[in-house]
């Protein structure tokens, strides 16, 4: 029996901290802008399917392939910014409501995109370490899980020095705190804003290839991945670096451990218990950004 | 009246006898060779749409094969097919649309189940043959007269092949204890269905029986416990992503049972194609297979190496062009377009198609029946019953990597 809990737990935060990479820049973007960027796990996934394309034609590993990825998808981010965010911010009163609409009319578009080009069938990203793993004690740590998990606490942590210690990131900070209080101090608003969007669509890119290296995927799969992105936020709390990745590992752990406790079926009961929980709580989330 | 006046009279009533049955009989000429008209629905956009598309292809190349003979009672026959974007409701409008405003002949069997299901209430309704795979066994359980499964695609004899075969084993050798995984919908239930009798049967254990919701987050916590529990059967009634999950999970933690059912997924070319050596002798089931014994099979076969240059037909193109065979069937034994003479001659009668012989019951079934599939280097072969065997059983399974 403790070879099966250790197992769940071990199991519980590998995915935990792979959902959490996925969750943290959709939350970075809702936190910055109050925009609701539904097209965020569309990014993730077309960064999946590219990460496929570098593998089976160019015999990359999907890891090796983010050194190309992560710029690509930070310039899509900030031409997402400049094409369309900014354009409709201007435009409406209502960003939050509205940029859930319009992102996902783009969610859509980038679906039938990569249905078009790739298929609608399901893909599988295979690497030399697929089905591999590391066995301690009776422990198996499969080596995708590992290296989704190992890439996803890199982009949170990476993300964490950016905006506690760098310059950029803490005008970043300043415009969550307050956007006004920040434009009086001299923060360009817009070329912030720019550099949140492109950080998150590339943390998307991270997040596509880790969920790769587990799930199997396909065009529409981005709706599957943003349940659970929703759920992380919420839970950890909007804008919540820290909060994101807390959460990211307490959906992974109950996901994993609720097997052991009680029928598997009742695992989203459990989760979105949770978040209910959490809710009546602490309505802002587990932890302030 | 004189005589010019009954000549007259005479006259007038032949012209006007020829005025009223000339435009009958070239009515008569024209309705016999106008098209016969067949719609429906299929998904050719969203999410089933990789399948939709080999059931459309199935169906066209009916028509065209039908169109190139005799035709169909001597007339061509005509294809409306209409896109549900993979969605029920579009799929039950589309089928109204093709009975009330098309005017269509007869009815083109819809996909998935789910759509076929909702479907089958309306071609009853409008009193229409309808021929598709169905929606499991609870679709066929309505008191319909008009839909039939030919065949049909029924969850709960998924594993009836597979039960049979491991009753034909030494008791010795059969596992002893399975473990069960069903993803929480209506395939997966249907797929659960048919477990315990077949388990029971083989004298095989139940250990472990636990649904899941879809998306599965993780398989690792299901395959520890099932192997935590010594469970030498291992049974996922799931579908492709979850099923990838559970073989990687089980290669991961070196789980090895002696035999690994699978529900979907492990027919479709990319399981071989994405799982690579790891998907292989994994046995599941299905109704109808490119290599089955029965004529117009390797014709098909051939179809698909020529026009698409594949190996062999894949299997939903296989099952469009069955359906329309037993509606074929139907129709030229009924003689004529009447819907309750082609219901009628498919329960007397039956059928003998590419799937094989089939007559129906009262519910549209045929008898209880499936073909058992096990994926070997790569192949899924034919593994049940004896008579369509392509491949000896790979069993037990060999350790991952070997």
């Amino acid at each position: 029996m403790l070879v099966e809990v250790v197992q769940a737990v071990v199991t519980g935060l590998l995915i935990g901290l792979t959902f959490a990479v996925l969750a943290v820049g959709f939350s970075l973007i809702w936190g910055t802008t109050g925009v609701v960027n539904i097209a965020h796990s569309a990014f993730a996934v077309l960064a999946a399917f590219l990460s496929l394309v570098a593998s089976r034609q160019w015999g990359l590993d999907p890891i090796a392939a983010l050194v190309g990825l992560v710029p690509l998808f930070f310039i899509l981010g900030v031409v997402l910014h400049e094409v369309l965010i900014k354009v409709a911010a201007r435009r409406t009163k209502e960003l939050g409501l509205a940029s859930m609409i319009f992102t996902f009319g783009l969610a859509s578009f980038m679906e039938n995109g990569m249905a078009y080009v790739w298929g609608p069938g399901p893909r599988v990203l295979n690497t030399a370490y697929t089905g591999a793993a590391v066995h301690l004690l009776g422990i198996s740590i499969p080596l995708t899980h590992a290296y989704g998990a190992l890439l996803g606490l890199a982009t949170i942590g990476l993300l964490y020095g950016f905006l506690y210690h760098t310059f950029p990131g803490k005008a970043v900070r300043a415009v969550w705190q307050q956007r006004d209080g920040a434009a009086l101090c001299g923060i360009p608003l817009h070329r912030v804003t720019a550099l949140t969007y492109g950080v998150s669509i590339a943390s998307a890119s991270v997040a596509g290839v880790a969920m790769a290296l587990i799930y199997s995927f396909t065009p529409a799969t981005y709706m599957v991945w943003l349940v659970n992105v929703f759920l992380i936020v919420i839970v950890g709390g909007v804008g919540s670096l820290l909060g994101a990745a807390a959460a990211g590992l307490i959906v992974g752990l109950v996901s994993s451990l609720s097997v052991l406790v009680m029928p598997f079926v009742w695992t989203n009961l459990a989760l979105f218990g949770l978040l209910i929980l959490v809710l009546l709580v602490r309505p802002s989330g587990l932890l302030k950004r | 009246m004189s005589k010019s006046t009954r000549r007259e009279f005479l006259t007038k009533a032949g012209i006007g006898a020829g005025v009223l049955f000339l435009p009958g009989i070239s009515l008569t000429v024209r309705a016999s060779s106008a098209p016969i008209k067949i719609g429906g629905s299929l998904p050719l956009t969203g999410a089933y749409a990789d399948t939709g598309l080999w059931v459309e292809r199935g169906y066209r190349y009916w028509a065209e094969q039908v169109n190139a003979s005799d035709g169909l009672l001597g007339r061509p026959v005509e294809l409306i097919i209409y896109d549900d974007a993979s969605q029920v409701d579009r799929g039950i409008s589309l089928l109204e649309r093709a009975i009330t405003v098309d005017r269509v002949d007869l009815l083109l069997g819809g996909y998935p189940g789910t759509t076929a299901a909702a479907q089958m209430a309306v071609a009853e309704r409008y009193r229409k043959v309808y021929v598709s795979m169905g929606g499991h066994m609870a679709s066929f359980q309505r008191g319909f007269r008009y839909s039939f499964g030919a065949p049909p695609l029924m969850g709960e004899w998924w594993y009836e092949g597979a039960f049979q075969w491991l009753e034909s084993m030494d008791p010795a050798e059969r596992p002893k204890r399975a473990a069960a995984i069903t993803a929480n919908n209506a395939v997966g239930m249907a797929v659960r269905g048919g477990l315990a009798d077949g388990l029971a049967r083989s004298n095989i254990e139940l250990v472990m029986d636990e649904l899941y919701d879809l998306p599965l987050a993780s398989a690792e916590p299901l395959v520890q416990r099932a192997k935590a529990l010594d469970a030498d059967m291992f049974i996922a009634n799931g579908f492709f992503g979850d099923g990838v999950q559970t073989i990687r999970a089980m290669r991961a933690l070196d789980y090895n049972p002696k035999l690994i059912l699978q529900g979907i997924g492990s027919l479709i070319p990319e399981w071989v194609q994405e799982l690579g050596e790891d998907g292989n002798y994994v046995v599941s089931g299905t109704a109808l297979h490119d290599k089955l014994p029965f004529k117009g099979v390797e014709e098909l076969n051939q179809v698909a190496r020529e026009r698409w240059g594949l190996r062999n037909a894949p299997e939903y193109f296989l099952f469009g062009y069955a359906w329309m065979q037993a509606l074929q069937q139907g129709v030229e034994g009924a003689g004529s377009l009447n819907q309750d003479a082609i219901a009628q001659y498919l329960r007397t009668e039956g059928i003998d198609g590419i799937a094989g012989r089939m007559v129906f019951d009262e519910r549209g079934l045929p008898p209880a029946f499936s073909y058992t599939t096990q994926v070997i280097n790569g192949q899924v072969e034919l593994i049940w019953p004896l008579h369509v065997r392509t491949h000896e059983p790979v069993y037990p399974k060999p350790p991952w990597g070997r």
